[in-house]
């Protein structure tokens, strides 16, 4: 379990499995969301994951090949692409600097 | 909005209306045979959007799914490229119904900003449907070439 606090949120990495399809429309909506806050949004294959990421959104089916390649990462799952609540706690750590673990 | 790097990537040829599919497997099928018949990919990558479909469901909700295959499978992308297969009948996907498939080939980052429009169209319920139902592949490209939510683009029309 990993933790870090919403305000020393630098770069949030959208993965899924190729890193061609869902986390490229994911990363499009949240970097609109995030859009006022200084936090670069990136999306990747799973297996590509950047070693400065600090959070990783991907589905939960994802979540474990993440915090193998991840293992720094705050890993945080969801189930479904548009609308999960994941999303919403990530945009309210960051905005509110409250704390994400996972 | 760049409708050159729009075209390029999604044209007309590339979609398709008025199919049937028994299951979601004979959907992602055409969807891999479309991008095979559009030059975009060699036929092994219709197996590994196959392979892609069982490790995880493309379905990405409001109707939707984007077949697409796996990382390794990138070698066999010729070009980046897009296709939109409507299935008007719907096709069932592990319990949702699928009405329009998006076939993703990718090699570079090309298609981002129609999976941008893409995703912007799906939060928008009536924009949707008109996703969905249309059968004029002009109002397709529309619909997914639309300027972003752009504030650049905002100002432009505001100064204008």
């Amino acid at each position: 379990m990993t933790t870090i606090a919403g305000a020393d949120v630098s770069k949030l990495v959208i993965a899924c499995d190729a890193g061609m399809g869902s986390s490229v429309m994911l990363a499009s909506q949240m970097r609109k969301r995030l859009k006022k806050y200084d936090v670069a949004v990136e999306h990747v294959a799973v297996n590509a994951i950047p070693s400065d990421a600090q959070v990783v959104l991907c589905h939960s089916g994802l979540a474990d090949r993440a915090r193998g390649t991840a293992p720094q990462a705050v890993v945080v799952p969801f189930q479904v692409f548009m609308g999960d609540p994941a999303f919403d706690r990530v945009e309210a750590a960051i905005r509110d600097s409250g704390t994400l673990d996972g | 909005m760049d409708d050159q790097l729009t075209a390029a990537v999604l044209t007309p040829e590339g979609i398709r209306f008025g199919l049937r599919a028994t299951d979601k497997w004979h959907a992602v099928r055409q969807a891999g045979a479309l991008l095979v018949e559009l030059g975009a990919v060699e036929p092994a990558y219709a197996d590994a959007m196959l392979e892609r479909e069982r490790s995880v469901s493309t379905y990405i909700g409001a109707g939707v799914a984007i077949p697409h295959g796996t990382d390794a499978a990138r070698v066999l992308v010729r070009r980046t490229a897009l296709g939109v297969l409507a299935f008007p009948d719907g096709v069932d996907w592990d319990g949702e119904r699928v009405l329009l498939c998006v076939a993703i080939a990718a090699s570079g980052e090309e298609h981002v900003q129609v999976l941008s429009g893409l995703a912007s169209v799906l939060m928008e319920p009536d924009q949707a449907e008109r996703l969905r139902t249309t059968t004029d592949p002009d109002e397709v490209l529309a619909l997914l070439g639309r300027a972003q939510d752009d504030p650049a683009h905002d100002e432009q029309e505001s100064t204008a």
